[in-house]
């Protein structure tokens, strides 16, 4: 088992070094998540300060630009906020909410899939049936559900405390299936191997098999898909708000950021969408690029689609 | 066969089921369906009478079965916007969206079948590895932004193509279409590519990866060995046994493009059922809302049969769970 | 075969227009097409706009807000109850029907029983016939206001909306959510009929040969309305010539629509003021006027009109816009951070406090920017607030439940008239008399009730005017609510449209008497 993991890790540092594009793509990401999580020490500006907004100072373009400041590298948006303090602190509650929401999947769809597919039978039909139905419906139409629900209990005005948790929720709940399809999967392959049998012999109980056998050998399709998962509902999330029923416009993420600067593409305040736009594709394809690197390298069997 | 068909029928009527007890239950939250009615000086009373009226003061379990009754006679109630049956103002707006969605899908089938062949048979071609390169890009970019970039580019800067609306149409026996018209075409331009931009990197990279995984597969091998032509090989043997899991997957991506018609539509103002939808949840036209999620319901149900009746028709040797016996 | 014959068609058509030289088509793009063909379904801008263009009023606003005669030649008043309008002759329906003091009549009693209208027509008792084109409006109390709502009577076709329909329904019947005969036919004496209607994606109004004015300039022949709901659309379908003509104009373009070449921007200062409530039951704070007027002081209202509106409002301080006879020119706006803070410390909350606040998000001309910017406002005396945005179908529900301790409300006076601010604004909530029902900042001051309900039936125009500026000048001391200002209308179309002259401030241009060049 050990000496498994430690193959696997030698081979995947080893292509990991020749792979230049997995390489710059790491080390994007790294810069991107630091920034985020170290967000209040590295952007100039506390976008949630209302003292350092000031409406006078709207729609200044990037620094570069005929009328630009050297005070706002990238320009502000149209309350008068730094572009580049939105867009980092609009970072990290999209990758909070991608992390999260993909954590939630995980937990769901690995517990589902591995019990669904150890036991088999009526239990793992429905479950796979539901995960069919559930993954026809689209997130949005989910989304739109249950910000309706979640609005009738918490009451309309508070909506934006929960925001990130609500987030997290919809799309953590409408993409399990995912998961627990690619778990099932390998599950059904684990099951009839001797060491299993030979675990049931010794008497230990299913949970403990499923647990402490199957599921390490479920690890690597789920390294792989978890990184593309993070991705997709990064843009989850980008899409639901660019509707507006994600982030708030005073919590802004990327999404809702490019939602708010869409008005203002044609009145040449092109910064207040291009950029978080920019900033967005940037996150998202170097996840991309590294999932696929970790795809090639663990070829796992994933469910398709 | 029929059996599968039947069980399958089943399960549309509970999917139907649940989505509109789901519905019904939310919609009250959408808002107020009244207020967006009258003018904003009528007073409380008259609203409250309105709602009476309406029997929007009934606990939402008595609307549905009032609801349900009505349902099952064929009758999803009336869009409170349009003042015509909700079915009505769906199957016009239909069209639109069909148009949308088949373009797209004729995009995307136009390039990704040829484009991900080639890179699956020259997987070491400067094409190839620009493709792969390129269609990671493509993925990484949402489709709201694919389509605010493309009026800027192409209707604001350029001026070369209509930023929003259908365009000119022409109704043949109750449809819609802007198929037929140069106007037309150009209005479907950008919306649908947009609409295929998520799609087309995905199932290049999805035909290639099937494709290299047949070729190495021993069947290919003896067609080699039996000293067939490239062409026939690749063109006939692998790739049938390529489409299997593409339609699969085709099926299960119908959710996520209807998802991004919503989207397309509400960047491009294309009067389909995404439109149609978005504007419903603002106007909390809540009867036009149930029965456009019941009709994705029934759409989602109809195509998974369908791509289940091909793979049985183009596989046998999977059988359908249900008409084996 | 048929398609060809339909193509020959349509080249003889065009031929013949061409011959003619005089068709002349406007393609027209608005915000949202009329929700129905009936005129009483529902009192809003976009159904009023629709009737000054199939139908007629009796009068109407003028460019000046003065009072112009339509349907109406000529009115007197006879008495303080009763003003008699002189019906001009030989007007036709669409139908061909004449037009008679029974229509209007008719209309009025019809006003009466629609659940939008029935509000502003209160006042009024049944009309008074007097001969076939002479009628007598009387109103139930002495009421200064009655010219102003003839401006809502638009005489309809008595004889064709009367009878059974082929379903077998009342033809006059006013339906909101169903089919109705008036719902989808239409009998006016407007210049326009409607010939083709998709709701949603277009309206087609074409000239009615038989129109009564033949006096107007006008000389569209065809006007074409399409519905863009997004903004920044429908001004790039301005641009790229997809369409005419636009209204309204986001303030954010309209720098960029008046540099461009072909088309030219109107604007005018409008009369729906914006404003915030805060709401004294909900938060204690609130009803300490000195926290009101520091929060008052506290929203830099001219960097709001001057930044996000793009100077494209007008800065308020009070309810009435300027021309109003209640408009008070001595109260100024009154941004100054510093004597907020220092008016929060005086009233004990040096640290502030927190508080939740909504706002709609797509019903006044950049509302969602306009809550944030001052949500961020009050954050700088220390008062947190917890914003949320929502489209207008949700918020009315939530705004009547006062769900927001701060909640913002535009208001444009159905009347003209300063009264009706306070009526619905300002006045002590009061289930029973229906006053204050949009005051959800709760604010109740019993002077301001007194002056209101007098200024109603006060004949005394003197008197009338000092009354209103009191009242203004009262809530101005009090703080009752927060003024941020008009916004202002806009409309821009191609240069070769005589724009200036047909529009006025109640936002419904006369596109019967544009003039395309």
């Amino acid at each position: 088992m050990s000496a498994l993991a430690t193959f696997r890790e030698s081979y995947l540092w080893y292509s990991f070094k020749r792979d230049k594009i997995a390489i710059a793509s790491l080390l994007v990401l790294v810069l991107l998540f630091c920034s985020a999580i170290f967000a209040p020490l590295i952007a100039p500006y506390n976008p949630y300060d209302p003292e350092m907004i000031d409406i006078m100072n709207s729609e200044i373009p990037p620094a570069w630009e005929d009328q630009g400041s050297r005070e706002f590298l990238l320009g502000t948006d149209s309350q008068g906020r730094d572009m580049l303090s939105t867009m980092i602190y609009g970072m990290r509650i999209s990758i909070t909410i991608g992390l999260g929401a993909v954590l939630l999947q995980a937990f769901l769809g690995v517990l589902i899939g591995l019990f669904a597919g150890y036991h088999g039978g009526r239990l793992d039909a429905i479950f796979m049936r539901a995960a069919d139905v559930q993954l026809s419906f689209s997130y949005l139409m989910v989304a739109i559900f249950l910000s309706a629900v979640l609005q009738a209990v918490v009451g309309v005005s508070r909506f934006g405390e929960i925001a990130v948790p609500f987030l997290i929720l919809v799309i953590g709940f409408s993409q399990w299936p995912q998961y627990a399809r690619t778990v099932r999967a390998s599950v059904l392959a684990e099951r009839k191997k001797e060491y299993v049998e030979a675990a049931r012999v010794a008497g230990f109980t299913s949970p403990r098999i499923i647990l402490s056998q199957i599921f390490p050998n479920t690890l690597s399709p789920i390294l792989v898909l978890s990184t593309i998962q993070v991705a997709n509902a990064v843009m989850s999330e980008a899409a639901l708000s660019f509707l507006g029923l994600g982030m708030p416009i005073d919590r802004p993420s990327l999404g809702s950021l490019i939602n708010s600067g869409f008005e203002y593409i044609f009145s040449g305040a092109w910064w207040i969408t291009i950029l978080p736009g920019v900033l967005l594709v940037v996150l998202v394809l170097s996840i991309n690029l590294l999932g696929d690197f970790l795809r090639d390298v663990f070829n796992p069997k994933l469910y398709k689609g | 066969m029929i059996a599968f068909v039947i069980r399958r029928i089943i399960q549309a009527f509970i999917v139907i089921f649940i989505i509109s007890v789901i519905g019904f239950a939310v919609k009250q939250s959408v808002g107020d369906p009244v207020r967006e009615m009258t003018g904003i000086s009528v007073s409380a009373e008259e609203l409250q009478e309105f709602r009476e009226k309406l029997g929007l003061n009934d606990p939402w379990y008595v609307q549905y079965v009032r609801f349900l009754g009505k349902a099952v006679q064929g009758d999803l109630g009336n869009s409170f916007f349009y003042k015509r049956p909700a079915t009505d103002v769906i199957l016009e707006k239909a069209p639109a969206t069909l148009e949308l969605v088949f373009v797209s899908s004729l995009i995307v089938i136009l390039f990704s079948v040829p484009l991900g062949v080639f890179s699956a048979i020259r997987p070491n071609h400067f094409l190839s590895r620009f493709l792969m390169s390129g269609s990671i890009v493509g993925v990484s970019i949402p489709v709201f932004l694919t389509a605010i970039m493309m009026i800027y580019v192409f209707s604001v800067k350029l001026g070369w193509l209509p930023s929003f609306g259908r365009g000119e149409l022409v109704m043949i026996g109750g449809w819609d279409s802007g198929l037929l018209t140069v106007d037309g075409w150009l209005h479907i331009l950008m919306p649908s590519v947009a609409l295929s931009s998520i799609m087309l990197p995905l199932f290049i990279r999805l035909i290639r990866a099937e494709m290299m995984e047949v070729l190495e597969s021993e069947y290919i091998k003896f067609a080699w060995a039996k000293g067939l032509s490239n062409r026939r090989i690749w063109f006939v043997h692998a790739f049938k046994n390529t489409l299997l899991p593409v339609i699969t997957v085709g099926g299960v991506q119908l959710g996520v493009t209807i998802a991004f018609t919503i989207l397309t539509e509400t960047v491009f103002q294309w009067q389909g059922l995404g439109f149609m939808f978005m504007e419903a949840v603002e106007r909390s036209d809540s009867p036009l809302l149930v029965a456009y999620l019941m009709f994705v319901g029934i759409v989602m149900v109809v195509v998974n049969t369908i791509v289940d009746l091909i793979y049985g028709l183009v596989n046998p040797t999977i059988r359908i769970s249900g008409a084996s016996s | 075969m048929r398609k060809t014959t339909k193509i020959l068609f349509a080249i003889l058509i065009v031929l013949l227009m061409a011959g003619l030289g005089q068709a002349k088509t406007l393609k027209l793009a608005m915000d949202a097409d009329p929700v129905s063909l009936d005129p009483h379904v529902q009192l809003s801008g976009g159904m009023l706009q629709y009737s000054h263009m199939v139908f007629d009023p009796l009068v109407r606003w003028t460019k000046e807000t003065t009072i112009e005669g339509r349907l109406a030649e000529r009115w007197e008043r006879l008495d303080e109850f009763t003003v008699r309008f002189y019906l001009k002759e030989g007007v036709k329906f669409h139908s061909g029907n004449e037009l008679t003091a029974d229509d209007v009549i008719w209309t009025v009693n019809r006003l009466k029983s629609s659940v939008d209208f029935k509000g502003i027509f209160e006042p009024f008792a049944a009309p008074v016939k007097v001969d076939m084109y002479t009628v007598d409006l009387v109103t139930k109390v002495p009421y200064p206001l009655l010219l102003n709502t003839a401006t809502y009577i638009f005489p309809m076709d008595s004889k064709f909306y009367s009878g059974t329909d082929d379903r077998g329904m009342d033809k006059a019947a006013i339906v909101k959510t169903d089919y109705s005969f008036a719902n989808e036919n239409l009998s006016g004496t407007g210049k326009y009929r409607v010939t083709e209607r998709q709701q949603g994606v277009k309206v087609i109004f074409d000239k009615f040969a038989g129109y009564w004015d033949t006096s107007s300039p006008g000389n569209v022949d065809q006007i074409i309305l399409t519905p863009i709901k997004n903004a920044a659309t429908r001004v790039a379908a301005l641009l790229s010539g997809g369409v005419d003509f636009i209204m309204p104009v986001p303030p954010q373009d309209m720098d960029r629509i008046e540099n461009a070449d072909n088309v030219q921007l109107v604007t005018m200062s409008g009369t729906r003021i914006i404003t915030l409530q805060l709401n004294q039951n909900r938060v204690d704070a609130f009803k300490d006027p000195k926290v009101r007027q520091a929060i008052v002081y506290a929203v830099n209202n001219a960097g709001i009109a001057e930044k996000l509106m793009k100077g494209r409002a007008t800065v308020g301080a009070q309810n009435s816009p300027k021309g109003y006879l209640g408009h008070n020119p001595a109260l100024t706006p009154r941004y100054d951070l510093n004597k907020a803070k220092q008016l929060m410390e005086e009233a004990g909350y040096p640290k502030g406090f927190e508080v939740s606040m909504i706002a709609p998000n797509n019903r006044y001309v950049n509302d969602e920017k306009i809550a944030e910017a001052a949500a961020s406002m009050l954050g700088k005396i220390g008062i947190k607030v917890n914003l949320k945005t929502m489209p207008k179908a949700q918020y009315w529900d939530q705004f009547d439940a006062q769900v927001g301790d701060i909640q913002m409300i535009g208001w444009h006076s159905d009347t003209e008239d300063t009264g009706n601010f306070f009526e619905f604004l300002l006045m002590c909530p009061n289930k029973e008399t229906g006053y204050g029902q949009y005051n959800s900042g709760n604010y109740c001051n019993s002077e301001v009730d007194r002056l209101t309900i007098a200024v109603q039936s006060e004949t005394d125009q003197a008197k009338r005017i000092a009354m209103m500026q009191q009242m203004e000048q009262i809530a101005y001391d009090d703080a009752a609510f927060v003024p941020l200002h008009w916004q202002d209308l806009s409309w821009a179309g191609k240069k070769n449209l005589q724009i200036e002259p047909i529009v006025n401030v109640m936002d419904f241009p006369y596109f019967g008497d544009l003039v395309i060049e």
